[in-house]
């Protein structure tokens, strides 16, 4: 379906090739994903499938792609639209029209089609990916998850042999990411559609998917199945570190292939962990907080309570209400009802020098505390924002990524260089509190366990607590000692990490799943469980 | 589900209302229609982005009444009558004959620019009621075709705006919460634009890899039908407007 022959990619103004010499086929009917670090060409090759790169991009392409037997080379990306639907990132972005129905008739109406058609083609797609009670719905309204299924049942309307996506899951929360993959599954295994993914969240994706090209950013990439390729990469789900840590014969790609290899692991007998000790100084307190968007209640009584030293984790689906309890907390604006005190102060009078170090906030897009134009140039202006020696935040940076470009433009980072650069930028003023809301959207395994050691550091050496809003189960499992589960803007739950986790089969990370009823969480847990038995 | 009125029906009724209200020239039957229209704009609320775009207008409507009172009572031709109270007159250059700045203010003066003030705003509403009720995009697409090129760029270029504030005032925000007080234009200026720039390239590659401008020509996806409800509403208003210019 798809061939790439000696494929070389490498933009203009950049000093290294994305691609080098790379071949392959893909068949028909294959569910391929594509990994790499942030940044090593993920993007690129995909948008390679439909020719966006390079006749959109520009760059200089040696080699030759063929869709379906079309050269891409020959024509421009419109004219593959019936061939290759492509789901970008940020799919709302790439929404041209307002209501559900229109965005699916868009591509066809482009394209000419006869208004019957049109009308058979948006009823079996809506039929198909369960959109028909959202038909006259404005876009803007819908959930994160919604909006995905819109985009691929957009893409999917003019019924093209390929559909490509670009990281589908990567802003959704665990119960819509699966929504969105059963549906490319049902796609893949019904109708036959060559499936081409990118993401991060392996463990979301690995149990779908027949192949693997791993890109590794140096211009190398190899290519393979799943489990083949796993077995060497430095980037794995934590179903593999697993696998590795206990020295598993295979490497499996599914929860139920490795429960098969570890039956006589789950059966021994373990003295329970010792649990940490909670700290008991209060630093935020929460106290019966009500908020809503107009008509639309967004927080319902919401109280509790933050303690010093203590990692927090605050889950729930797209909606629930995360963001405006952080942003609640960290004053951005005041509750309509209840009282909220930051180490005894009210957060929405925290000003400038104080705020910096009373309270430090990651927003959701990292960028937005960003307009410098260069890296050098941000972390200055952070040492004189905090009156700290020049080059205080560098060192700060340097620790987190070492290899970061001084003069690079903060645009030109990957997601996983920006997050450290801003993570170095807000703990430079020394903050009392730590406020991250997603933090992790984008980042690979690498960039994730560097952010994760971060904030254990500073939750532990300065015995400050650390409160963040995220969707990877994974990363709660690694890090978080607490977790609030919020639905329908109330806290539905509110425990240590271990309890929460383990009560919902949906928000359970891997290991947990793998190694049920044992409580472990992490391939780390079941070392060190392993580890007292010997 | 209400099924939407055809899309050109209250636009057409918009301007009919607007040509009338201009004949009648009478400040009470204005703020009346606008009492009406903003009865259908709550009833037949769909909770779309447009929907704001009627709250907008009252509120430039508003302003607008406000600056053209003052402006009226500042400056001006004095109107005699009953005096309600007087300002100091600003002493102008000979050179500018017949302008006074300041001077009594009458009654009648104040209650011309009033009413002037009220009948645009009145215009200014009824247009943005028809804009909350059917959105922009929807009108385009009963546009005749050989427009629709320049349309759908159009609504690119308007899709942008409302987006443009609302990243504004997230990094606003977010700024504000990094402590920074004084915030200087460049600071919100530059990730605004990378982020509108990189949206808008964004956007123009997903219509180029959906087809957008192979085919010469589009067809339409069910298109709107023009119903007799149309016909009443669009003839109640005309015999309305009809009185309001006899008159």
């Amino acid at each position: 379906m798809i061939t790439f022959s000696n494929v070389s990619l490498i933009y203009p103004q950049s000093t290294h090739t994305v691609l080098e010499d790379l071949s392959f086929q893909i068949a028909e009917g294959e569910m391929v994903l594509v990994m790499g670090e942030t940044g090593a060409g993920k993007s690129s090759l995909l948008r390679l499938v439909n020719g966006l790169v390079p006749h959109h991009t520009g760059g200089i392409l040696a080699g030759d792609i063929s869709v379906d037997g079309i050269s891409t080379r020959t024509v421009k990306p419109g004219s593959l639209a019936h061939l290759v639907g492509i789901v970008g990132q940020n799919p709302i972005n790439g929404f041209v029209t307002d209501i559900v129905e229109e965005e699916l008739a868009f591509s066809m109406e482009a394209l000419n089609f006869p208004p019957d058609v049109m009308r058979k083609r948006v009823e079996e797609v809506l039929d198909l990916l369960s959109l028909s009670a959202l038909r006259n719905r404005s876009i803007a309204t819908l959930s994160g998850g919604e909006q995905q299924r819109v985009a691929i049942g957009a893409a999917f309307v003019l019924h093209p042999k390929v559909l490509v996506l670009d990281e589908p899951t990567s802003a959704l929360d665990p119960i819509a990411a699966e929504e969105v993959l059963s549906v490319l599954h049902r796609l893949v295994h019904d109708l036959s559609v060559t499936v081409i993914i990118a993401e991060h969240r392996l463990e979301r994706v690995i149990q779908f998917v027949d192949r693997i090209i791993y890109i590794q950013g140096n211009g190398e990439s190899s290519i393979g199945p799943a489990d083949e390729i796993l077995k060497s990469a430095d980037l794995v789900p934590p179903i593999v570190r697993l696998a590795r840590a206990l020295n598993l014969r295979e490497t499996g790609t599914s929860v139920r292939e490795v429960r098969r290899q570890t039956e006589d692991i789950r059966n021994q007998e373990f003295i329970p962990a010792h649990v940490r000790k909670r700290h008991k100084d209060v630093a935020i307190d929460v106290k019966r907080i009500s908020h809503s968007y107009g008509t639309k209640p967004a927080l319902a009584n919401v109280s509790t309570q933050i303690n010093q030293g203590e990692i927090v984790a605050i889950m729930g689906r797209n909606g629930a209400g995360k963001s405006t309890l952080l942003h609640s907390i960290v004053g951005l604006h005041a509750p309509d009802s209840g009282e909220i005190t930051v180490n005894g102060q009210d957060p929405t009078l925290l000003k400038g020098a104080l705020r910096r170090k009373s309270i430090g906030y990651v927003p959701q897009e990292p960028s937005d505390l960003l307009f410098g134009t260069s890296v050098e140039e941000e972390c200055a202006q952070a040492d004189r924002d905090n009156q700290l020696a020049t080059g205080s935040t560098m060192a700060l940076l340097n620790r987190l990524v070492p290899h970061i470009s001084h003069h690079a433009h903060p645009n030109d980072l990957s997601e996983g260089q920006r997050l450290a650069l801003v993570l170095s930028i807000v703990l430079s003023g020394n903050p009392d509190v730590l406020v991250l809301d997603e933090p992790t959207r984008g980042l690979d395994y690498q960039a994730k366990s560097i952010f994760g050691a971060a904030l254990k550091e500073y939750a532990t050496q300065f015995e400050r607590p650390v409160l963040l809003a995220t969707h990877d189960v994974e990363l709660v499992a690694e890090l978080a000692d607490r977790v609030l589960f919020l639905a329908e803007g109330e806290i539905v739950a509110d425990g240590s990490t271990l309890d929460v986790l383990l009560s919902s089969p949906a928000f359970a990370p891997q290991v947990a799943k793998v190694m049920s009823p044992k409580p472990w969480l992490t391939v780390a847990d079941v070392v060190d469980a392993l580890g007292q038995e010997k | 589900m209400k099924k939407p009125l055809h899309p050109l029906t209250l636009w057409v009724s918009a301007i009919m209302l607007a040509v009338g209200v201009v004949a009648l020239d009478n400040a009470w039957i204005a703020i009346a229609i606008v009492g009406a229209v903003a009865l259908l704009v709550y009833l037949r609320r769909d909770g779309s982005p447009w929907q704001a775009s009627f709250y907008l207008s009252l509120r430039i409507g508003a302003t607008i009444l406000a600056i053209r009172t003052i402006v009226g009572i500042l400056i001006g031709v004095p109107i005699p009558g009953t005096v309600l109270f007087k300002l100091p007159i600003l002493d102008l250059p000979s050179w500018m004959p017949g302008i006074r700045v300041g001077g009594s203010v009458t009654l009648e003066r104040l209650s011309s620019s009033l009413h002037e003030g009220v009948i645009i705003a009145t215009m200014i509403a009824l247009f943005g009621a028809a804009t909350s009720l059917t959105s922009p995009h929807k009108l385009l697409r009963v546009t005749p075709s050989f427009i629709y090129e320049i349309g759908i760029t159009l609504v690119i270029a308007t899709s942008v705006f409302p987006q443009l504030a609302t990243s504004a005032r997230r990094i606003r925000t977010a700024q504000k919460l990094r402590g920074i007080e004084n915030i200087r234009i460049r600071s919100i200026a530059i990730p605004l634009l990378e982020e509108s720039l990189s949206k808008s390239l964004q956007l123009a590659a997903a219509m180029d890899a959906r087809g957008y401008g192979i085919s010469r020509k589009r067809s339409r996806y069910r298109p709107q039908q023009w119903l007799m409800r149309d016909n009443y509403i669009v003839f109640g208003t005309l015999i309305t407007v009809g009185i309001m210019v006899a008159r």
